[in-house]
């Protein structure tokens, strides 16, 4: 007798959907090795001077500013994130539970552009950061935040702080209560009792947070493109600038490349470096 | 089962049945789709009772669209850019025109004729715009007046095209587009005014309205816009000329309304609608013989005369749409790094 009857109904779909993302995927391959030719649309023959491009300082410092960025969002949208999981958690007002929930999660329901342009306002020149700091004396000349790399991370922050709360929310929420009672009553205070059972049995959580973050952050285009002002680039800028907006198909598929295998290369060392954190609620 | 999914499956993709009644027109969407419907859909169906489609997205959307339905296309006519339009014909996408069924078009200024594939349907330019309220000593005589050094961190220029720039640099080092390479010094001079790059009207819009970049290479009609909006800007045409811009329209190989697509087309070149087009937007006309509203016609950027069209910088569209991509990169690479 067949264990799983709706096995093959329920896959049948995924497999169309794998399907039609491995072609993609072989497309963009195979658009990667093809030479641009001025003014057509079809690519030429084959070729690797694509990637050989790739060698200019100019693309190593738009990969490793992209990497950066991610980095910089992630453990930023941790920092952010770790203090509104924990309060989500452990609020023992429904009401306000529910209304901690709902700000944290409002972003996730408004475009990325529209997040970014209401962004713009709060970080130009005559924005309102700057009309605050101009208001109270602090300043004479508007601090730049447009077009810089802060800029930029504090809306990705935003962007990725409402994935960053709810996978935090998990890993917390899994916490056995008994062992931070236990600590309590061995004499540990609220400090050194969150610092020796909670922040450690919450690992795998955070671990799941920055990656997913990071992944996420990987493939921003809205947000750096008009926060960045075309002075901070990420890769999805580049792959819209450089062969959308140019029609050099072949080269944006080379960029995409690249940055694919980059983004699977900076997650594998990430799960590396987290192995010995993901054991400890074994412990 | 799996054949009920396969069966659901090719439902899902099978194309939807075009309206056989309908012109469909393939355009940018926003403002641009409203200026066809109100002006020219609106008297081609008043004149032929045939009701007219759209299908709106962005310049490459289409494009590929397009590329893919080739031979069976989505729309009849498509309006795109002049250079873009280099990559539709190039790629036999547009029907050869027969300017015997489209009479208006013996109005069309030279330049607007620009392959026998596509004709311009409007024109703008891409200029010095400025907030002279923000910049109270500026003065923008010539493109050179740019490289200011007073204008440092102050300049910003689209990121989706640097045509005009490069050409502009080409002009001021005794060259033209075609020989681009020679502007690349004065080009990376000019590195340091650039504050920002714009990558849509809408951003361009707020980076000029926002005062964060008071000076900008704009969109004749897009400043036009602002200042009807209450924002200040300044738009000058520098003693070079400014850069010409034209949009076309082509009639897509394998319409079944190759006829109406002629109809429409003529309707387009209708001196009164072309005066409609540039009242509505600030454009300026593709033919010599509308009737402008002079306070439209004295407009930096509206051309009334063949004598204007031929002042501006005109880059060759085949030569831009061959050099987009070299250009693209090599400004990304020196000037936006």
């Amino acid at each position: 007798m067949n264990q799983q009857p709706f096995l093959r109904t329920f896959t049948t779909p995924a497999a169309f959907c794998a399907l039609g993302f491995v072609a993609a995927m072989v497309a963009v391959l195979q658009y990667s090795l093809r030479a641009y030719v001025p003014g057509s649309l079809d690519p030429g023959g084959f070729t690797l001077a694509n990637f050989l491009d790739l060698l200019k300082p100019f693309y190593a410092r738009v990969f490793l500013d992209t990497v950066w960025i991610c980095a910089l969002t992630a453990v930023s949208t941790l920092l952010v994130g770790y203090p509104l999981a924990y309060a989500l958690v452990h609020i023992g007002n429904p009401l306000a539970k529910s209304a901690l929930l709902v700000i944290v999660v409002t972003p996730l329901f408004l475009g990325e552009v529209v997040r970014t342009y209401s962004w713009i306002i709060v970080l130009g020149n005559n924005g309102f950061i700057n009309s605050v700091l101009r208001g109270l004396g602090l300043i004479e000349q508007p601090v730049q935040f447009m077009f810089t790399t802060f800029g930029v991370v504090v809306a990705l922050v935003h962007v990725t702080l409402p994935v960053m709360v709810i996978m935090l929310a998990a890993g917390l929420s899994h916490i056995n209560r008994d062992y931070l009672r236990a600590a309590e009553s061995l004499g540990a205070g609220p400090i050194r009792a969150f610092l020796t059972v909670t922040l450690p049995l919450s690992m795998p959580g955070v671990i799941a947070g920055v990656t997913t973050a990071f992944a996420w952050t990987f493939s921003a285009f809205a947000t750096p493109q008009l926060i960045g002002g075309g002075r901070v680039n990420m890769i999805s800028n580049l792959v819209y600038q450089l062969g959308f907006a140019s029609f050099n198909f072949p080269f944006a598929a080379t960029l995409c490349v690249a940055g694919l295998a980059l983004t699977i290369a900076v997650l594998s060392i990430l799960r590396l470096a987290a192995r010995p954190f993901e054991n400890m609620e074994a412990h | 089962m799996v054949r009920f999914w396969l069966a659901l499956f090719a439902l899902f993709i099978s194309a939807p049945v075009q309206a056989q009644d309908k012109l469909i027109i393939s355009i940018w969407g926003g403002s641009w789709r409203d200026l066809v419907a109100e002006t020219v859909a609106k008297k081609f169906t008043a004149e032929t009772g045939v009701s007219v489609d759209f299908i709106t997205g962005g310049t490459i959307d289409r494009l590929n669209k397009e590329k893919l339905a080739k031979g069976n296309p989505e729309s009849d006519i498509t309006f795109t850019t002049s250079h873009v339009g280099w990559l539709y014909a190039n790629d036999g996408l547009f029907e050869t025109l027969d300017t015997s069924k489209i009479p208006n078009a013996k109005n069309l200024s030279e330049e607007a004729r620009i392959s026998p594939y596509h004709l311009g349907a409007w024109a703008y330019v891409y200029t010095i715009g400025y907030r002279a309220d923000l910049m109270k000593d500026a003065k923008f005589e010539s493109w050179s007046d740019l490289w200011s050094p007073e204008l440092k961190a102050k300049v910003a220029a689209p990121d989706f095209d640097p045509s005009h720039i490069i050409a502009v640099s080409a002009l001021l080092s005794d060259a033209d587009a075609a020989h681009w390479e020679k502007g690349q010094d004065k080009l990376k001079a000019l590195k340091p005014n650039f504050k920002a790059f714009y990558t849509n009207d809408a951003n361009s819009q707020q980076l000029l309205a926002s005062g964060e970049t008071p000076v900008q290479i704009v969109l004749s009609m897009n400043a036009y816009y602002m200042i009807g909006q209450g924002v200040p800007i300044t738009l000058v045409i520098p003693k070079e000329g400014a850069v010409l811009g034209i949009d076309t329209v082509a009639i897509m190989k394998g319409s079944k309304k190759a006829e109406l697509a002629y109809k429409f087309i003529n309707t387009l070149y209708d001196p009164e609608i072309q005066a409609e087009i540039a009242r509505l937007k600030k454009g300026s006309p593709a033919v010599l013989n509308a009737k402008i509203d002079p306070e439209i016609a004295k407009l930096p950027g509206v051309f009334t005369t063949a004598a204007q069209w031929k002042q501006q910088i005109n880059i060759d569209a085949k030569l831009r749409a061959e050099k987009t991509a070299e250009w693209r990169k090599w400004f990304a690479e020196n000037i936006m790094n």
